[in-house]
């Protein structure tokens, strides 16, 4: 199965707003990761 | 005091490298013995292979670092390791001949061996392909790919090949990387439709990258690794080919066998195969001189270390604690390996052999921050050791998070990468009884501007820290 990436979607992967909010989004994201992991 | 030698100075050497150095570096002999003096940031070499960093960028000098933790450096390639003596013999990079470097506790961590010999006709130097996995490998790939843009430049139409070129590699993610860079590029001088592009690979199916795939939730929906690779092949015009596995290579031409045992060949202008990794390859010698490697190693050169290996692959896959936690030698209690050096019980993905006997079986993947967090671990085990003579740190595959950028173009402006969060990266279907064995909260992958903007962020941070830079341990691995 394909999933197509639709213009919206494209559109949504450039928009610089919202992908400065999926930034800090994502460092939090890698941060509960990493907290997840035992850090032992 | 204590003598400690780590061999290797990737991200497993010397993160350890600088814990041990912060911790006992005035008190104790901390010796880093490494083939080349500088460190190389190994996940930017895409970006050389393409044109679009300087070489310079990705490294820096190891020795003023090491000045800074009290660490004695040694420039030179290991060759043997006399277990019982506690000595390493190195072969000087200066000409100056053997050294042997006696030490108390070992840390091997010196990264992949790149077994371009294992494939006839493989790799830049003796073979037909080219290699993103040394600096001077990535270096030789962007002069020949700008030669085939010159020939596009010219009206000639070419075919690049990117994947793996060995039935066992891994290190998927990082030719994922190139050819998607590849495809960038291309776009941007307006010639990708002089151009075919091809992904040819080893795993099971697209997005296994060796970790048997992901599987993730969005708006209530599940989407595997395998969907979100196609639709990326499919928005860059991408085709692809898994299931091959690379038997050898000629002038313009790859033969593969495939998991149905037919053989095939595929033709390019250009190619960037990764070969298969292999472990150090020392010689161990016990205090009668005998050669003991078989006892240390892995038919790999991998060391073997406390994980419970011989399992068959099902019950592996039913056993997370079969990895190790510690990355101890069982025999040498003082002899550690971390990163890519220790030798994993089987491989994540589920293995295959074909009707021909050979096995084409994505594997496990022990680079970047999974390299790092064992380089903690284990420095940190040490440290205890010596200060306190019992180890308190622990932390399996099965227990790590990972997490991969894989950048799709580097641009900071219209570039794009997909950001992977793994956790744990083997899956632990006890903890996690769902279909793929782990956390479907934290277990995500998006792809965007914003990763190339994480991809960036973590090249500045990572050469921070692992220079040992203010703050350089609150920089997670």
């Amino acid at each position: 199965m394909t999933m197509k990436i639709s213009e919206k979607e494209q559109k949504y992967m450039n928009n610089k707003i919202i992908q400065f909010w999926r930034f800090i989004v994502l460092n939090l994201k890698i941060l509960k990761a990493v907290d997840h992991s035992k850090r032992s | 005091m204590a003598k400690v030698v780590v061999i290797g100075a990737g991200f497993a050497g010397q993160t350890a490298a600088l814990y041990l150095g912060s911790a006992l570096g005035k008190q104790h002999d901390i010796t880093v013995i490494n083939k080349y003096d500088v460190f190389g940031y190994t996940p930017s070499w895409v970006w050389v292979g393409v044109g679009q960093m300087n070489p310079e960028k990705t490294t820096f000098k190891l020795k003023p670092v090491y000045d800074k933790f009290h660490i004695n450096f040694l420039q030179g390639t290991a060759t043997a390791i006399y277990t019982d003596d506690q000595y390493v013999l190195v072969e000087r990079s200066d000409g100056g001949g053997e050294e042997k470097a006696a030490y108390d506790y070992l840390l091997i961590a010196t990264g992949a061996k790149l077994n371009f010999a294992g494939t006839p006709g493989l790799g830049p130097r003796d073979g037909y392909t080219s290699s993103i996995c040394s600096l001077p490998h990535a270096i030789d790939t962007r002069d020949r790919l700008f030669e085939t843009i010159a020939r596009m430049e010219k009206g000639e139409r070419q075919k690049i090949v990117v994947g793996t070129g060995h039935p066992d590699a891994t290190c998927q993610g990082a030719a994922f990387e190139y050819i998607t860079n590849i495809h960038k590029l291309l776009e941007k001088r307006g010639l990708r439709d002089k151009a075919d592009l091809l992904w040819l690979s080893n795993e099971r199916a697209l997005g296994d990258f060796g970790v048997r795939g992901l599987h993730i939730k969005k708006k209530g929906q599940v989407m595997t690794s395998d969907n979100f690779i196609r639709s990326v092949f499919d928005l860059y015009d991408i085709d692809w080919q898994v299931q091959k596995g690379v038997r050898e290579v000629e002038p313009g031409k790859i033969y593969w066998e495939d998991y149905e045992g037919a053989e095939g060949e595929t033709d390019f202008d250009f190619t960037m195969l990764i070969p298969q990794f292999l472990g150090p390859g020392f010689t161990y010698y016990d205090k009668d001189g005998n050669d003991i490697t078989s006892k240390m190693a892995n038919k790999g050169g991998f060391v073997l270390v406390d994980a419970i290996y011989g399992l068959d692959w099902d019950t592996l896959a039913e056993t997370p604690e079969a990895w190790p936690a510690v990355y101890q030698n069982r025999t040498y209690k003082n002899i550690f390996a971390a990163g890519i050096a220790f030798a994993p019980p089987g491989s994540i993905s589920r293995p295959h052999v074909n009707p021909n006997g050979l096995s084409i079986t994505a594997a496990p993947p022990r680079t970047g921050m999974i390299s790092g967090i064992i380089g903690r671990i284990t420095a940190l085990n040490i440290i205890d050791l010596i200060k306190r003579g019992r180890m308190t740190h622990a932390e399996r595959m099965s227990e790590m998070a990972a997490a991969c950028i894989a950048s799709m173009g580097d641009s900071l402006w219209d570039g794009s990468a997909a950001t992977i969060v793994i956790y744990p990266v083997v899956p632990d279907p006890r903890t996690y009884p769902n279909e793929q064995g782990r956390d479907m909260f934290v277990t995500d992958m998006e792809m965007g501007l914003a990763g190339a903007w994480m991809k960036r962020m973590i090249h500045s941070t990572f050469m921070h820290k692992l220079q040992g830079r203010i703050g350089w341990k609150f920089v997670p691995e």
